[in-house]
């Protein structure tokens, strides 16, 4: 039973991980979007998973959350943002795709470096994963820090939020439900804003290239 | 009751600015005697505290204030009413009705937020209440739209939300090996317990989490080098918000690595593993935050970059043992008041010079004579000059530092606060004397408003001339608690 969870739940992170990679070699905000309502999906499966063969009951809901959320309602509006600035692609972003890939490689590497300690002292059965889930943290943070257009930086923000609810999951199953709906709202609500400043920027700067903000220099 | 009074105000004034459209001044009248309530509230809070008790409220005791969340509960209540009774819309003309208005919702949400982090007990909702910090001040950045302000907000609210992510991923971690010790209770993210169980944690895991903390926190904290937000944000939002920005919302970002620190402290990680850590990232703040200051255009920025010297300052408190925290933390409150003054005072003279270029002002002191001199004073007291009080915070550091056996680190520290102190120096010169640019307006208006910002100078003078009995308790207390 336990080894069937612990193959399951690594699966799933494992392709949460591939979803996340696929920010570095597609090109275009169609892509990402697809790859982040997938990597939401795989999430909410991981949940479910942990719910069921963790008997933890109110994964679920979480579980149900995310499909509201991530599955649902922030693929949309990031579509119609997508829709609004159909010209604004990812067309040279500071780092090629074979080094961001190489780059991406490394991080995973050291992902599960840092994560030993914690995978020797855990004894839970979804220990294995955890460091596929740090993998994706560190693979978004470089995609935010590498990419040059706001919306894509967006998407990699979110897709670090995915990373951070995968290791919470795998490494204790969660977090209590009630800090765990804080952090749902504090998500929907950052998101709203920043959305509401990427038509800004585009409203001011008549681009989304964040090259183009670079008037606040010392 | 004493939560209540504490964080209700804000919330209050957050919906009455919200349901009267269009904004009157009555609105900020009500919002200004709202926040004094609260700094009541903070003022009882220290009355119980010196009393030996914790006052705790709500489910699982959600809300518990000791010594450490009083300070901050002061210091953001007070710059809160400062911020309420000079910002958009009372003290500050020249906003229109609806950008006061906005102003008034998102700042006094802003408030609630930093008020709430300071007081709850449980980690995970400190953890929310920070990062709603940045959502709700984000939005207020760019109250004039510029693209200046734009891009400020984005890397803001962008590398902040980044920040403050892997913050959570530090107190996830944390969770991991705590909810197999306690079990999966909701008061399992309780700082309290977390505190209790800490030396059985395991310290590997521990020291992870806390990088991730510190990483995370300091992001918001501006500690270098994750600081690259905070000069842009500082400088282009609305004066009444810099003030609250530099002045508690870093402290609050503070106190949240400090509460960690607590409990990494009494865990069995490598000795002076938290201290080494804050340590280095301190000098290297103070470094970035001392050297900046000599080449700056723009009194705002200027400002900006002294907060980043002064979170390193008390960051290399925070690891100089008790005597250390000690020092740090009135180094904390000293900054608070003097930093959200002089931002305030900044902001009048934007308002007449209507340029934040250094060279753009001149004769401050003739064509306001009150906003010149306080603002100088406000300035000489940010370098820690004598007889304000954070020459004496910095004294205190500094015995600290040699009582904890590193001059080294001291000698280091003193020679970038005197390269910080002569940049601030040579700029301030200018600023004040010589002839004013040609139509500016001569006079001072608004005197009023005046008298707050005075009092806070004064207060200043007072902190600088002794330590008052009931502060020297407090912050004897938070010693104890930080390092047990």
């Amino acid at each position: 039973m336990d080894s069937l969870f612990a193959q399951l739940v690594v699966l799933e992170s494992s392709l949460a991980l591939i979803f996340g990679l696929v920010l570095l070699w597609r090109r275009g905000v169609p892509a990402y979007v697809n790859a982040f309502t997938w990597q939401s999906i795989v999430l909410a499966l991981v949940a479910a998973t942990v719910a069921w063969f963790g008997r933890q009951r109110e994964l679920y809901v979480v579980a149900a959350l995310l499909v509201l959320l991530k599955v649902i309602a922030i693929p949309r509006l990031l579509a119609r943002m997508e829709r609004r600035f159909a010209t604004e692609r990812e067309l040279a972003p500071y780092v090629n795709t074979a080094t961001s890939l190489v780059v991406a490689g490394l991080l995973v590497l050291f992902g599960y470096a840092v994560m030993r300690p914690v995978v020797a002292a855990s004894e839970l059965p979804t220990r294995a994963a955890m460091p596929l889930a740090m993998g994706l943290v560190l693979v978004s943070l470089f995609v935010v820090v590498s990419r040059k257009k706001a919306l894509t930086q967006v998407i990699g923000f979110l897709v670090l939020e995915n990373g951070i609810a995968l290791l919470a999951l795998l490494g204790a199953y969660g977090i209590p439900l009630i800090v765990e709906l804080g952090v749902f709202l504090d998500a929907l609500m950052g998101f709203l804003v920043m959305q509401i400043f990427v038509y800004r920027i585009h409203e001011t700067f008549e681009t989304l290239d964040v090259d183009q903000l670079d008037r606040l220099r010392h | 009751m004493i939560f209540v009074f504490l964080l209700a105000p804000a919330v209050a004034s957050a919906l009455l600015a919200l349901v009267v459209r269009p904004y009157r001044a009555a609105v900020g009248w009500a919002n200004g005697a709202l926040s004094l309530v609260a700094v009541g509230a903070a003022l009882a809070l220290w009355r119980e505290v010196l009393g030996g008790r914790v006052p705790v409220a709500g489910p699982d005791d959600l809300l518990r204030a000791d010594a450490l969340s009083t300070l901050l509960a002061f210091c953001v209540s007070l710059v809160g009413a400062l911020a309420a009774w000079l910002g958009p819309g009372l003290g500050d003309d020249s906003w229109d009705a609806t950008q006061a208005r906005r102003f008034r919702i998102f700042a006094n949400l802003f408030v609630f937020t930093m008020l709430f982090a300071v007081t709850t007990d449980n980690v995970g909702f400190m953890w929310v209440a920070i990062e709603a910090t940045t959502i709700t001040s984000a939005l207020l950045i760019p109250l004039h739209a510029s693209k200046a302000s734009v891009e400020a907000s984005w890397k803001y609210i962008l590398i902040g939300s980044v920040g403050i992510a892997l913050a959570f991923a530090g107190t996830v971690l944390a969770y991991f090996d705590f909810s197999t010790l306690v079990g999966r209770e909701t008061t399992a993210l309780s700082w309290t317990l977390l505190r209790e169980v800490a030396p059985a944690l395991n310290p590997r895991v521990l020291e992870l989490a806390f990088v991730f903390i510190l990483i995370g926190y300091g992001t918001k904290a501006g500690v270098a080098p994750m600081h690259t937000w905070l000069p842009d944000a500082h400088s282009e939002a609305p004066s009444a918000l810099s003030a609250m920005m530099s002045g508690v919302l870093l402290a609050v970002a503070l106190y949240a690595i400090v509460r960690w620190q607590a409990v990494v402290g009494r865990a069995a990680v490598s000795p002076g593993f938290a201290e080494n850590v804050i340590g280095l990232l301190g000098v290297l703040s103070l470094a970035i935050g001392a050297l900046s200051l000599v080449a700056q255009r723009n009194y705002k920025r200027l400002l900006a970059y002294s907060s980043i010297e002064h979170t390193g300052l008390i960051c290399v408190g925070l690891a100089l043992g008790p005597l250390g925290v000690f020092a740090s933390m009135l180094h904390l409150l000293n900054h608070s008041l003097a930093k959200s003054t002089t931002f305030l005072l900044a902001g009048r003279v934007l308002g007449r010079y209507k340029t934040a270029e250094i060279e753009g002002v001149t004769g401050l002191l003739r064509t306001m004579p009150w906003t010149g001199g306080f603002f100088a004073a406000g300035m000489l007291a940010v370098i820690g000059l004598p007889p304000f009080g954070l020459f004496v915070s910095e004294f205190a550091l500094v015995r600290a530092g040699f009582a904890a056996g590193r001059p080294l680190t001291i000698a280091l520290v003193l020679a970038l606060l005197a390269v910080g102190f002569v940049g601030v120096l040579a700029h301030l010169n200018r600023m004040l004397y010589g002839p004013p640019p040609g139509g500016v307006p001569i006079g001072e208006r608004g005197h009023w408003a005046l008298v707050p910002l005075g009092a806070c100078l004064a207060a200043l003078i007072v902190l600088g001339l002794t330590v008052p009995a009931a502060l020297d308790g407090l912050l004897v207390s938070i010693a104890g608690i930080v390092t047990p």
